[in-house]
């Protein structure tokens, strides 16, 4: 099985590509647990509704078309699979929807009339947005993607299993091109993070990045390996916890370090370690 | 929309067996005969409260077997699926080294009750670890033993199909030696609240391809099974998983392509996998909601799709007799075609009696049909444009 890797985009808290990421993520964030991304400015109307994460996956996206000379329709239509995936980014709408549905039984309840912030979220229109596919639906609506699909709920394992996925479809015949997108957000469930502060690291850095893989010449393995590759380690260092989005910006800056055809990429979640390697 | 076909040699997977629990009986057996007589698996909900709700009804478990782990077996979700994974082993044991065992789960919800507890003022860390939603999936490995990957599968309600789909694919590839797959969901406030608030949920019995249809009832189940690579299954087995493909609408967040691109995509994908064509599809499994435009569009996509076929076919939903059950939806529906073929008999559509002309199909109406589908063919389609296909065949009688 022999794939490419032809682009890579990352954008995280620190700002966009590896160039904005410090060099020790933890003594740049001075104590900060989270360190947020802001909602992207995107046009058009079909937006208005859309979640901050759904617009990051979009972001990170056009971000990799933009920065590698891309045309849209290069990647329109059914010979581009889209594999997403995420940790934790359905968490602050999944949350939104809760509190503001707590809050609307709690002024029927309370025969309280008043408007409060949080009630915006709730009801038909926006439940949808609580699905994680919602977010992958997203990126397919606005780059009209139509070809295999996947999408996977986990850390950096996951993203490392999405990576193998996509070099299978890709050496397969599948597809001719895969885009592997990851997201993660934070904000909006601070409180709870902090609240399980010794299972999660810090700081917890919000991250978009996407990967493009197609053809090419060297083999890919997939192992299980029990320590984590020094890519691995410098993602971290570098960019702080990112969750599913840390393999990619492994991937990135192996490539801005000019190490992009032997790369041992790794990722971990949950007590299990994922690793691929181009050989 | 144009499908490429590849007429690759992808080697068949082998279902060794399966474990389920539904509302229409705590095990497969229960499922199974509850399908071929046409219970009736919705009622009133009663786990928590709905009477703020347009529609308080659904598919719900009332009696949860106890498992092993007790009271420490975590959220509903981890529930559902260890009373699935219990059993399963009681049918056949997996007989790998533990780091050899994949866990391949589908979910549209996760563990998502859990968030609602953790959010309450008196919420505890522990909730809010459970709430991520891939905690059932290794809550479930960890139950297992299992050390080799634990994927949580997140197309909505074609989950239960990706992950079968995605489970055979580490076991071609030499990654693991069994996988435990499937796809689970429990019933909560928060899925009844957001469905019901998008006025989905029907106040009538739930009617698939029915032309008086309005509307789908959730339910809550979990469905495993046990997949080898076909060449190491020794022993009885239920059938094999023949092909499989997932794709994209890209059209809408919650509702189906109009014309059902994506669909047609993964039937055709799917088949070309399968290397068979329409002719030789016997039985469809459809996703059948009961909603006007889903049952619509799945019966166009079937007839362009099987052909002249389309209207000789056997084509049932499961979705009447237990309402929606989300991610363990599709592998509930492709072990309809596999039990359909062990015993040679198709459950009917509980609630479909006037078909509607717009999803003229060989609907399986009335009363179970006498027929041994050798190989079938199960459809899925999910929030975000998420759309899946089987291609499954039964063990030989």
């Amino acid at each position: 099985m022999s794939v490419a890797v032809q682009a890579v985009s990352v954008l995280t808290g620190w700002g966009q590509g590896t160039d904005a990421l410090p060099a020790d993520a933890a003594r740049a964030a001075g104590g900060r647990a989270v360190i947020p991304l802001g909602r992207p400015a995107l046009d058009g109307d079909r937006f208005r509704r859309a979640t901050r994460e759904c617009l990051l996956g979009v972001a990170a996206v056009d971000a990799l078309l933009r920065e590698s000379g891309i045309d849209r329709d290069m990647i329109r239509g059914c010979s581009t699979a889209l594999l997403y995936v995420t940790a934790a980014a359905y968490g602050s709408s999944n949350q939104a929807f809760i509190v503001a549905e707590a809050m609307r039984q709690a002024r029927t309840e309370g025969g309280l009339t008043e408007k409060r912030p949080g009630a915006v979220v709730s009801g038909g229109t926006y439940f949808p947005y609580t699905a994680p596919s919602t977010m992958a639906g997203e990126v397919a609506i606005e780059f009209e993607l139509t070809g295999p699909y996947g999408i996977l709920i986990g850390g950096a394992a996951a993203t490392i299993d999405a990576l193998w996925q996509a070099a299978r479809l890709i050496a397969d015949g599948r597809c001719e091109r895969a885009l592997v997108l990851a997201v993660e957000t934070f904000e909006e469930c601070a409180d709870l993070y902090s609240r399980g502060r010794w299972l999660v690291k810090r700081p917890l850095v919000e991250a978009a990045a996407c990967a493009l893989l197609v053809p090419g010449a060297r083999r890919v393995r997939y192992e299980a390996p029990r320590t984590p590759s020094a890519l691995e380690t410098l993602a971290r260092a570098r960019a702080g916890e990112t969750f599913a989005c840390g393999p990619l910006i492994a991937l990135a800056l192996a490539r801005a370090a000019g190490a992009a055809d032997s790369v041992t990429l790794t990722g971990e979640w949950r007590g299990r370690r994922a690793g691929l390697y181009w050989e | 929309m144009t499908f490429r076909a590849t007429r690759r040699h992808v080697e068949p997977v082998a279902i060794v067996a399966a474990g389920a629990v539904t509302p229409l009986g705590a095990d497969l057996d229960g499922f199974w005969s509850g399908l071929v007589t046409g219970s009736d698996g919705i009622s009133m909900i009663e786990r928590f409260p709905v009477d703020d709700l347009r529609v308080g009804r659904g598919g719900e478990i009332k009696k949860l077997k106890p498992t092993p782990q007790g009271g420490r077996a975590g959220c509903r979700a981890t529930q559902l699926l260890l009373a699935a994974a219990q059993d399963l082993l009681a049918r056949a044991p997996v007989s790998a080294a533990p780091e050899r065992i994949a866990v391949v789960v589908g979910t549209a919800l996760g563990g998502v009750e859990q968030l609602e507890r953790a959010v309450a003022p008196t919420g505890r860390v522990r909730q809010a670890a459970g709430a991520l939603y891939d905690s059932p999936a290794h809550g479930l490995a960890r139950w297992l033993g299992a050390r080799g990957p634990v994927l949580t599968v997140g197309t909505a309600c074609a989950a239960g199909a990706t992950a079968l789909g995605t489970g055979a694919e580490l076991l071609r590839a030499g990654v693991v030696d069994a996988v435990i797959a499937g796809g689970y969901d429990g019933l909560c406030r928060f899925v009844m609240r957001g469905f019901d608030a998008l006025r989905s949920l029907t106040r009538e019995r739930v009617r698939p391809f029915d032309r008086r249809r309005s509307g789908l009832l959730l339910g809550e189940a979990a469905a495993l099974v046990l997949m080898t690579r076909d060449e190491g299954a020794g022993g009885p087995r239920l059938g094999r998983l023949l092909g499989h493909a997932s794709a994209s609408d890209g059209s809408h967040i919650s509702a189906p392509d109009p014309n059902g691109r994506g669909l047609e995509f993964a039937v055709r994908a799917a088949l070309d996998e399968a290397m068979l064509t329409a002719d030789d599809i016997e039985f469809v499994s459809a996703h059948g909601t009961g909603t006007p435009l889903n049952d619509r569009i799945e019966a166009e996509v079937l007839r362009r799709t099987l052909g002249q076929r389309a209207s000789r076919i056997p084509v049932n939903s499961i979705k009447g007799a237990l309402g929606h059950s989300m991610g363990a939806a599709a592998t509930l529906e492709a072990l309809t075609c596999l039990l359909a073929s062990r015993d040679g008999v198709v459950p009917h559509t509980v609630g479909l009696e006037e078909p509607d002309p717009v999803c003229d199909l060989d609907h399986v109406m009335g009363s179970p049909r006498a027929v041994r589908p050798h190989v079938s063919l199960s459809t899925s389609l999910g929030f975000g444009g998420c759309n899946a296909a089987l291609v499954l065949e039964g063990a030989p009688a």
